[in-house]
């Protein structure tokens, strides 16, 4: 009897953490579902060029690939410093706000990287119209990542503020636990991108 | 002392209830409680029904009239659409046609079917106070909104709506200068993009609110059979719009940016288009029926005073539908010159699906077997869903057949084909649905009386409009040819096709009747009470309308969905939040 009673009263008035959680990972799901028809289509176009698939130069050279390599290495390492900075600002200990800000740091890097990059190629007269079906792949794929790297850094900045403003407690944490594995997702995601435009 | 508890917990709930009023905005504009939505919903897509609608009526006028000017308002369209006399022009149709499918689908069927009853019903029928994340379940309806609008504005570009059919192949659609609308082909995409990121917030929503806030002794099995079925279309929603978003990208940037992914001369593959498509395409389709299966089911079950037959069967086969859903799309491309061995494989998985969908009807049948039926308007609807989804799923068969299907292929037994499915089905069942929980989402009862009179106006016309699009189609009429007075070996079908256009103005017009029926029962009807149906979930439990928070006090539930006549009760039915009688046989423990 008492326990139904309990059971009536403790029932989900207000969504926690957890249903946070699960949300963000559901919508994490979809997100897969994007990048997979995208990096389908990718490997159709591919598989059909044959010889017409044509790496630009800008892209060939040794410095490009050393330079995507150490974004590259950024934004994985951003991932690492986000993971501890979460476990610190959600326990109050010390540094978490420091990690923090060296996660958009690093993911700012990486954005900057890539808005070089696409700079450069547009100089030597590589764009989504002249560039052929590589071009394509190319800028679309990154653009889309760029784009949710972009947000994730918006994301982890109202983070910041969060923390500066002492809404992230050890019982209110979902935005900073939502940001995090948004971040980890899109970081994953470029590890596939990385792999598929620059190296094979 | 556990009393009082779980007491003093209501009453500050139903405090919080009575005492926070809501400002004029947050109450109607912008509000987060989830019956407002649903009815936000229902409104706009209201709204998007009758301008689809029209659209078919243009659709029709052309095809058993054409090159006659539009009666009244010929002359006031505009030049891409008609000529200067006021005769729909080849464009303009292929316009028409487009838009008319485009709106069903899109701005139509699924927000009738997931956004209004998902919102409406989930949350009422698990015991929640609302959605688990109220905020974007307001966003994904203003942006449903904003992606309709979107849609539909290209009817002021100078070039008009977009041309290319609904399914927008590639080169056709990759390029304005051979679709003749690059202005309402890349409107299109963004519309379809911003529609997509609608369908999957309220996905999340609805997926997550089910998984997490069932109230106490609501097991998955205990769950009615519409939240099921909403919450597998949600899974499906997730998983496919957003590969529909992906290739809504990749063609706007075709069309806009000059990149060559649907460009064969540029290495790019228009056969991409299809598959990516029809990967979104088909479980579409499964999108578009389950939620009014799961509808229908309750209804049927409601009005035979029987509890379904096979409850797990009917959730089994929904999953066995759903997982099905994304591994036939090839079917949609037989004629594409597709390897033959990958055809006969989809032909194979295709076929598979009758399985499911005949456990489904044959328990639905189940269900009305030996009930005690009453005949109200929404199990009128709800008897004719069952038929005509078995017509329409039967015609599905022949199509699945590859050597069938490339006669039949891109003719009007396609499209009497879906239509069946999605008109005399899914939207059949919506309208029996609304007559079912109008009296909840508004108070008051729609008229019995002009219910049926709409009914009976609307299955004849259906019928009439949509069976012999079958000899239409069989007979070689091509779905999307503007003027088929110019072919020879179609001249015979004229006679047919004008039939068919008048009885698709009589379905047009005994629609009216249903939207006099619910704007005058919305403020004339009589009042409804709690449980008009005497039906067992637990909306029914509430006051019609329920109260912003739903739930003064959580329920607890004891039972399954659908205890109706039960052996050794007085009442017939047993609602979810009652403890059965020591002496009552349920049916689903």
């Amino acid at each position: 009897m008492s326990a139904s009673a309990i059971a009536i009263d403790s029932a989900p008035h207000k969504v926690g953490p957890n249903v946070v959680r699960f949300g963000m990972l559901t919508f994490l799901a979809s997100e897969a579902m994007l990048f997979s028809g995208l990096i389908c289509g990718y490997m159709v176009l591919r598989a059909g060029a044959g010889s017409a698939w044509q790496m630009p130069e800008g892209l060939k050279g040794g410095f490009v690939l050393i330079k995507t390599i150490a974004a590259t290495a950024c934004l994985l390492a951003s991932s690492f410093t986000l993971h501890f900075s979460e476990s610190r600002l959600i326990n109050g200990t010390r540094h978490g706000k420091l990690l923090l800000i060296i996660t958009i740091l690093l993911g700012t890097l990486f954005l900057s990287n890539q808005a070089d990059e696409w700079r450069n190629l547009f100089h030597e007269g590589f764009w989504f119209n002249t560039a052929g079906i590589m071009g394509s792949c190319f800028f679309v794929l990154t653009g889309f990542h760029g784009c949710h790297v972009a947000i994730g850094v918006l994301l982890l900045i109202i983070s910041l503020i969060r923390a500066f403003t002492g809404k992230i407690t050890p019982h209110k944490h979902g935005f900073l636990e939502c940001t995090g594995l948004y971040w980890h997702f899109v970081d994953v995601v470029w590890v596939f991108l990385f792999t598929i435009l620059y190296i094979l | 002392m556990s009393q009082t508890i779980a007491h003093s917990g209501a009453e500050a709930h139903a405090e919080t209830v009575h005492h926070h009023e809501l400002s004029f905005f947050h109450k109607y504009i912008w509000s987060e409680d989830h019956k407002t939505i649903a009815i936000q919903y229902l409104f706009a897509s209201f709204f998007f029904l009758i301008i689809g609608g029209l659209l078919a009526m243009g659709v029709r006028y052309q095809l058993a009239f054409s090159g006659a000017p539009i009666p009244l308002i010929g002359t006031l369209l505009p030049k891409w659409l008609v000529t200067d006399a006021g005769a729909i022009q080849p464009q303009g149709y292929n316009g028409l046609v487009t838009m008319h499918a485009t709106v069903m689908v899109f701005l139509v069927m699924m927000p009738l079917l997931v956004g209004v009853f998902g919102n409406f019903l989930i949350p009422l029928k698990i015991g929640a106070p609302d959605m688990a994340f109220p905020f974007f379940n307001a966003l994904s309806f203003w942006l449903f909104l904003v992606s309709g609008i979107i849609l539909l504005s290209s009817y002021f570009a100078p070039t008009g709506f977009p041309a290319a059919g609904w399914t927008a192949y590639a080169p056709l659609s990759a390029n304005g200068a051979y679709n003749g609308s690059q202005a309402g082909q890349s409107l299109w995409c963004i519309g379809l993009f911003l529609n997509g990121l609608a369908s999957i917030a309220g996905a999340v929503n609805y997926i997550t609110t089910v998984i997490n806030m069932r109230a106490p002794g609501m097991k998955m099995f205990r769950l009615p059979l519409p939240v099921w079925a909403i919450f597998i279309t949600s899974i499906l929603l997730l998983l496919a719009v957003p590969v529909l978003s992906a290739a809504a990208a990749m063609l706007f940037f075709d069309l806009n940016f000059g990149t060559s992914f649907f460009e064969a001369s540029h290495y790019g593959q228009p056969l991409l288009w299809q598959h990516l498509f029809w990967f979104f395409g088909h479980p579409e389709v499964y999108i578009l029926v389950l939620p009014a299966m799961g509808l229908v089911s309750e209804m049927l079950a409601v009005f035979s005073r029987k509890p379904i037959f096979g409850y797990k069967a009917m959730v089994y086969a929904m999953v066995a539908i759903g997982f099905l859903g994304f591994i036939v799309w090839g079917h949609h491309m037989f004629v594409s010159g597709m390897n033959l061995m990958l055809s006969s494989t989809f032909s194979l998985s295709t076929m598979v699906i009758a399985v499911p969908s005949a456990i489904k009807t044959f328990n639905w049948l189940g269900t009305v077997w030996g009930g005690s039926i009453r005949f109200t308007t929404p199990m009128c609807f709800a008897l004719a869903f069952v038929s005509m989804f078995v017509i329409g799923g039967l015609s599905g068969i022949y199509m699945a057949s590859t050597p069938v299907d490339l006669f039949i292929h891109h003719t009007y037994f396609i499209v009497a084909h879906f239509h069946y499915v999605i008109f005399g089905g899914s939207l059949f069942g919506v309208f029996g649905a609304i007559y079912f929980w109008f009296p909840k989402m508004f108070g008051r009862m729609m008229n019995e009386f002009w219910g049926k009179v709409h009914f009976v106006l609307s299955f004849m016309f259906f019928n009439l409009t949509f069976f012999p699009m079958h000899n239409l189609g069989l007979n070689g009429m091509p779905r999307r040819i503007a003027d088929p007075g110019l072919y020879d070996f179609l001249k015979s079908q004229q006679p047919l096709q004008i039939f068919v256009s008048l009885s698709a103005f009589g379905l047009g017009l005994s629609t009216l009747i249903f939207f006099v029926n619910f704007f005058y029962s919305m403020f004339k009807g009589p009042k409804a009470p709690r449980n008009p149906w005497n039906s067992t979930t637990l909306e029914w439990t509430l006051p019609s309308p329920p109260g912003h928070g739903n739930f003064p006090v959580t329920p607890t539930v004891y039972n399954g969905p659908y205890e109706y006549s039960v052996p050794g009760m007085d009442q017939d039915f047993l609602p979810q939040n009652q403890p059965a009688p020591k002496t009552a046989r349920l049916a689903v423990h």
